[in-house]
């Protein structure tokens, strides 16, 4: 073939030293991570000239020889329709490439056949890797890959690339194509006569010299590929004019039949390609997973499955036994019995001053303050937190979620895809509110802002009100009514005075699985990880702030200022230092009101209000300096301003409303 | 690696990493496609992880 000729032409051109190699394929296919592990660190992204497209270019040396290996983006066909696709297909035709890599996924296998067809067609120089094999088999696909590159005529290879399988069989058979060994030539397709006749009537007339092959070509301008037209038109010169005419002919003739002919051909070539050899399971087998994957999303079960998530997950797990059976531990039995003593008795021997004495034993020291809430409090509930957080997003609850709230949200001016910052607020709202940036609308992203720092509480704040409250009946019950309540209110407010429409929600659904135990703690040990780097400095600055304030004398004229704001809310006077606490941070003010639970200076009614008013309480530092950084100095100043006014009204509002009903009493 | 939302497939190198403001670098990094953010494997895991990683292909090629 002319093409063929034209290829070996230019790569000889190119010298034997550099072989060059292409990836293509549909969209998340893995081509990106093959690609990855074929070139290593040696990577250069860059747009393709006169586009946005993005072209990713490595180096890599393979069984002695050099390569250079171009991942091209998502392409669903030779005939073109997107930029991204256009690109890909630019790259082959003037890249000269030695191999091409068709990257497939074995799940949809049929689906994806059929560019294998177009590129054997186009005469390019095919591997097929059959990807993410080790899923396929999950799931019962039995592919027999042996009968396929038999029926293909290329070489054919089963991978799972993010596992590192089949990789080094890849490189064994681009070094068979670099050494000339490729084997048996690529199988031919004909289309059925009438339509094979016309493709040859084109073919016949062509006389020009192409990367891809005649036969390629006639088809692609029977599709009216306008690139194809161009490229052609230069190439034939005067002879054009019949191909040009031949062509319009036959689109005369055959209107719009050709389209549907081509695919229908197409579809027919690859029933008879994976016939026996790919094989999916007799009986549709309706696994627990599916089963639990509908309930998920059908709002009928999915709110009880919800409600049933937060009971066991955070409720008896991270409340009960985090917040409370784990702190007791560390925080009662470690450090106020053992360590606490220990640690003051042998500083005040150590270190003759009372003032630096106070610094690190004192009522706000370093140690007896600030090391005892990060590690006696706040670890044992994080961590139990983030264990039962991992655990949720590796069962593929998440997305689920984020459909079945997608109706309830978008009555707030949002889409499901927020539950995304939403979710994320629960571990961490400063991370949340910077993730607020991929919702689609400014207005989205306000609304979800104003929501974050108002009424979604951070993992450690969480699990210590929850251990808090949960200690007195209804109180949990009154603390979330109250959050849902302004949740609600605020986003039904927010989107009828904020303009705009709300933006479509569309997302595909990853199959719900059994979490590995190993993920989920190597996961959570990396959330600990770098939330307890971050906290420990924060709260030893605190603690050397409130030292400050104190010996200043500071800190007992700010809780006196604030005396009459927390006697209104219906608090003593204590719940101040609290309030201050939570300026640093939001678990930093948490930890405070457990503080002064267990000292028994607060009653049910008391603890509910102050912890409502401290979940609803502006965010901490990092949150607003992020807001800032996102939505800019006035907006933020405008929701720290909101949220302060709405937190300490919505306190004095259900004191009120709790002292006249009698309730928590 | 995998979003843990999405399910999206991507190599950490294409992906968006976090904002930066969290003390001692970033630790997280953001699915290419629906921007969640996961988070970055720590130091201590990763290098167990190569550990067995290099062993299972040691094995494999002997084999």
């Amino acid at each position: 073939m002319a093409s063929c000729c034209a290829n070996q032409t230019e790569v000889s051109n190119r010298g034997d030293t550099l072989k060059r190699v292409v990836l293509v394929g549909n969209p998340n296919v893995g081509k990106s991570v093959l690609f990855n592990a074929l070139t290593g660190a040696y990577v250069t992204v860059s747009n393709y000239p006169g586009t946005s497209v993005e072209v990713s270019r490595g180096n890599a040396t393979i069984q002695g020889r050099s390569w250079q290996v171009i991942d091209t983006p998502g392409m669903y066909s030779i005939h073109t329709i997107t930029e991204e696709e256009r690109v890909a297909r630019e790259i082959i035709l003037h890249e000269t490439p030695d191999v091409v890599l068709h990257v497939l996924d074995a799940r949809n296998l049929e689906r994806m056949l059929a560019m294998t067809i177009q590129l054997i067609e186009a005469g390019l120089p095919v591997i097929l890797v059959v990807n993410i094999m080790d899923e396929a088999e999950r799931m019962g696909l039995k592919i027999d890959l042996n009968l396929l590159q038999e029926r293909l005529g290329i070489p054919v290879i089963g991978a799972a690339t993010a596992r590192k399988r089949g990789l080094d069989q890849i490189r064994s058979a681009l070094a068979s194509y670099a050494s000339g060994k490729e084997g048996a030539a690529p199988m031919q397709f004909p289309y059925a006569s009438p339509l094979e006749r016309n493709v040859q009537e084109v073919v016949g007339l062509m006389k020009g010299e192409y990367i891809l092959s005649r036969r390629a070509l006639a088809i692609l301008l029977l599709q009216r590929d306008e690139e194809i037209v161009s490229l052609v038109r230069e190439r034939e010169g005067e002879g054009y004019a019949a191909i040009a005419a031949k062509v319009a002919s036959i689109s005369f003739e055959r209107r719009e039949s050709f389209h549907l002919d081509l695919s229908l051909e197409r579809n027919s070539m690859v029933r008879n390609l994976v016939k026996g050899a790919f094989v999916a399971p007799d009986t549709r087998v309706v696994t627990w997973s599916e089963h639990l994957s509908r309930w998920a999303v059908n709002p009928l079960t999915g709110v009880p499955l919800l409600l049933l998530v937060l009971y066991f997950g955070l409720y008896r797990f991270v409340g009960d036994f985090g917040a409370g059976t784990l702190v007791d531990l560390l925080e009662n039995r470690l450090f106020m019995e053992r360590f606490n003593p220990w640690i003051t008795g042998w500083v005040k021997e150590i270190v003759p001053w009372e003032i630096i004495q106070e610094l690190f034993v004192g009522e706000y020291g370093i140690i007896t303050l600030g090391i005892r809430y990060a590690v006696g409090i706040i670890l044992p509930i994080v961590a139990t937190f983030f264990i039962f957080f991992s655990f949720l997003e590796d069962t593929g609850y998440f997305p689920r979620l984020a459909l079945l709230v997608d109706r309830v949200f978008k009555r707030f001016g949002m889409t499901g895809r927020a539950v995304i910052p939403m979710v994320l607020g629960f571990g961490c709202d400063t991370m949340a509110t910077m993730v607020t940036r991929t919702l689609e609308t400014v207005r989205e992203r306000v609304i979800a802002t104003i929501l974050l720092s108002l009424a979604i509480p951070c993992s450690a704040q969480l699990g210590v009100i929850i251990a808090l409250l949960s200690k007195a009946p209804g109180a949990l019950a009154v603390w979330g009514g109250c959050l849902m309540l302004l949740f609600v209110v605020v986003g039904l407010l927010a989107t009828r005075v904020l303009p705009g429409d709300a933006p479509m929600f569309y997302m595909e659904l990853p199959p719900m699985r059994l979490p590995q135990v190993s993920n989920v703690l190597t996961k959570t040990y990396t959330r600990m990880q770098w939330y307890f780097l971050e906290i420990l400095p924060l709260f030893v600055l605190a603690s050397v702030l409130l030292w400050l304030g104190k010996v200043t004398g500071f800190f007992e004229k700010a809780v006196d200022a604030m005396t009459p704001l927390m006697a209104s809310l219906g608090l003593p006077r204590e719940t101040a230092v609290a309030f201050i606490f939570g300026f640093f941070r939001r678990d930093y003010g948490a930890a405070g009101l457990y503080d002064l639970q267990t000292k028994g200076l607060m009653d049910a009614r008391q603890l509910t209000v102050a912890a409502v008013t401290l979940t609803l309480f502006i965010p901490c530092v990092a949150q607003f300096l992020i807001m800032k950084k996102e939505r800019g100095w006035k907006v933020a100043g405008a929701i720290g301003l909101f949220v302060s006014c709405l937190a300490f009204g919505s306190g004095y509002l259900l004191n009120q409303v709790l002292l006249i009903t009698g309730l928590l009493t | 690696m995998k979003c843990a939302f999405c399910g999206h497939e991507f190599d950490e190198k294409e992906a968006r990493q976090g904002c930066g403001a969290c003390p001692g670098g970033c630790h997280s990094v953001h699915c290419p496609k629906c921007n969640y953010s996961n988070p970055l494997e720590a130091k201590l895991i990763r290098k167990i992880r190569s550990l067995f990683t290099r062993n299972d292909d040691q094995g494999g090629d002997g084999a």
